[in-house]
């Protein structure tokens, strides 16, 4: 298995000639959701403290509900998002007249989740040092949340936090380079420029997000 | 006896005319009886000076009331004048100044300055009138130039600094007439009130006027007082300064920062987290004891410690306290201000000025540990290092 972060052309070569399974990339989807779900319930819980004073008694019960909510809903999302990027990857090696089954590509796109397990956890830790030395101020004017909440979230480590995972994002998009010249039966140019387009895409929008928002 | 009837007759009118006609002034006591009996009588009926006792250089005036002494008939009053080699008269003699009816009296005021020294003098009035006697008149004028007195009655033996301190003064009124308007002012910063209206000060009275002083630095403090009075309508004033000795109170509570730590608040850019001890050091207690960050420029008290109550704070006591602060990057020190009261309810404020180290556990930017920085290097060379290996092995 290790053999897919060290040498991923030789893994998927070597996949190609088993049955498509997606028992193992779904496994990986959901470790990779559930570590990035803890995150996600540290960042609601700083929000939800923030926030409390906002909204009248009888709805704050409610809003104790959000953390886990937004635990449950990070899980749900990364298998979506594995989904979606899949039929992009699918969609735009079609245009390189890209060869097979989409459930193929769906497994390899899989596989290309284990870095950000390694990231979401290095940014779990980061996040949670954050939540737990933070003074999170009190809201208690509603026009005011964005005020308050961004610098939290631009904050150096949360910043920090998003680097970490455009790196290991860097190196997914490593791994599902090999995964769909194999999978789709592409050149390794083509595989890369396949690979690239959506990734540069969501690098950049981070970037930007990180930058000016 | 028919001869003599007439001759009895005209004695009779003789000594009957001779008690009708009214004895003149005592002013004049030159005339002569034939003249009695053609001039109509007029009298100085009374005086007043204003004031009773001028002081030197005062304005005043002096009023004569003439008076008519005849019963049935007026006199016409020519002129009235007064005089004095002394005392200067600033208005005009009055001249014809009318008829005066039987019975009637009238004031005439003069304006006078006394710019003698002290002592009684003697101004003359004079009133000629027309059939009438002339009357010479002598009115005292007395001029006195004490002042009022003004004078420490009660101050505390010690003077501490930032303690109040009562000042009692008496203001004594040793002339002969009474002052009014009297005031005590002062202009000094730390004594409250800045006046002190006590009013009608009659001879050889004395009051009381109380002063409180809060001294905020130790030294001598030299406080000058102005009493201010009127006589009449001219005012005077005499000043009053009392020097003080202010010292540190040996019991009074004293606080004392330790155990000063500042922390870098990762949650915003350039926002500290003090903490630390405040100890009260003095021999008496500390109330109300409240710290907080002073208003300066390019420091911002932020929440949720934008001040620290800590409350009492008894003798070898001390409280933990925490701050938070917004500190721009070219500013250096946070001034904390500690408020505290003592047991008479006096604000004592104090100042201390905390440093601000940017030291290695941060970067430039002043937030980012440098520590945060090597393992974003280290995980970006392990991946780059792991994708080139990769694309070495294909």
């Amino acid at each position: 298995m290790l053999e897919v972060l060290t040498n991923p052309n030789r893994f998927f070569e070597a996949r190609m000639k088993g049955e498509e399974s997606l028992r193992i990339p779904v496994f990986i989807v959901l470790i990779s959701g559930i570590i990035g779900s803890i995150s996600a319930f540290l960042s609601s819980s700083i929000m939800m403290e923030a926030m409390t004073k906002t909204l009248p008694p009888e709805a704050q019960g409610f809003m104790s509900f959000m953390p886990i909510g937004t635990a449950i809903g990070a899980v749900i999302a990364s298998f979506i998002i594995w989904l979606i990027i899949a039929a992009i990857f699918f969609g735009i090696s079609s245009i390189f007249k890209g060869e097979g089954k989409f459930k193929r590509t769906l497994e390899f796109v899989g596989y290309g989740y284990i870095p950000t397990i390694i990231g979401g956890l290095i940014s779990a830790v980061l996040v949670y040092n954050f939540v737990t030395t933070v003074q999170i101020p009190t809201i208690t004017d509603p026009t005011k949340i964005k005020e308050i909440i961004t610098p939290l979230m631009k904050s150096p480590m949360m910043l920090l936090s998003s680097a970490i995972g455009m790196l290991f994002m860097l190196w997914s998009a490593n791994i599902w380079v090999f995964g769909l010249k194999h999978a789709r039966n592409l050149s390794t140019k083509n595989a890369l420029i396949t690979v690239a387009i959506p990734v540069a895409a969501y690098i950049l929008f981070s970037v930007y997000q990180m930058v000016v928002m | 006896m028919r001869q003599t009837l007439p001759l009895f007759l005209f004695f009779l009118v003789i000594f009957a005319i001779a008690f009708a006609i009214p004895g003149v002034s005592a002013y004049d006591g030159v005339s002569g009886l034939g003249t009695e009996e053609q001039e109509s009588s007029i009298m100085i009926a009374g005086y007043q000076v204003s004031p009773e006792v001028l002081m030197r250089n005062d304005i005043g005036t002096v009023t004569v009331t003439v008076k008519n002494m005849e019963s049935a008939k007026s006199v016409n009053i020519k002129d009235a004048r007064m005089l004095s080699r002394d005392i200067k008269v600033l208005c005009d003699s009055y001249f014809n100044i009318g008829r005066l009816g039987p019975g009637e009296s009238l004031n005439l005021t003069f304006t006078i300055k006394a710019i003698c020294p002290d002592g009684i003098y003697y101004m003359k009035i004079l009133v000629a009138g027309e059939d009438a006697q002339n009357i010479r008149y002598s009115i005292p004028v007395t001029v006195d130039s004490s002042s009022l007195t003004i004078g420490v009655k009660d101050i505390p033996e010690d003077i501490f600094k930032g303690e109040r301190a009562r000042i009692e003064l008496a203001v004594g009124n040793p002339r002969q007439n009474t002052a009014t308007a009297v005031k005590i002012a002062t202009e000094e910063p730390e004594v409250i009130p800045s006046e002190v209206f006590i009013g009608t000060l009659s001879p050889d009275e004395t009051k009381v006027a109380s002063f409180n002083f809060t001294p905020q630095t130790r030294g001598v403090h030299i406080l000058n007082f102005e009493l201010e009075f009127k006589n009449g309508d001219n005012y005077h004033s005499t000043d009053l300064s009392v020097p003080l000795n202010v010292t540190e109170s040996k019991k009074s509570a004293e606080l004392i920062l330790t155990g000063i730590e500042v922390e870098s608040m990762p949650a915003a850019m350039n926002v500290y987290k003090i903490t630390g001890d405040i100890n009260n050091a003095g021999l008496k207690e500390a109330k109300s004891v409240v710290m907080k960050v002073s208003d300066a420029e390019g420091i911002e008290a932020m929440h949720p410690y934008k001040a620290y109550f800590v409350g009492l704070l008894s003798p070898d006591d001390f409280s933990s306290f925490e701050l938070n602060v917004k500190v721009c990057e070219n500013e250096t020190q946070v001034p904390l201000v500690i408020e505290y009261k003592d047991e008479d309810g006096n604000m004592f404020s104090k100042t201390e000025y905390i440093s601000i180290e940017r030291h290695q556990g941060t970067t430039s930017s002043g937030e980012l540990p440098v520590s945060m920085i090597v393992v974003l290097i280290v995980i970006a060379i392990a991946v780059i290092g792991l994708i080139a290996y990769s694309w070495k092995k294909r």
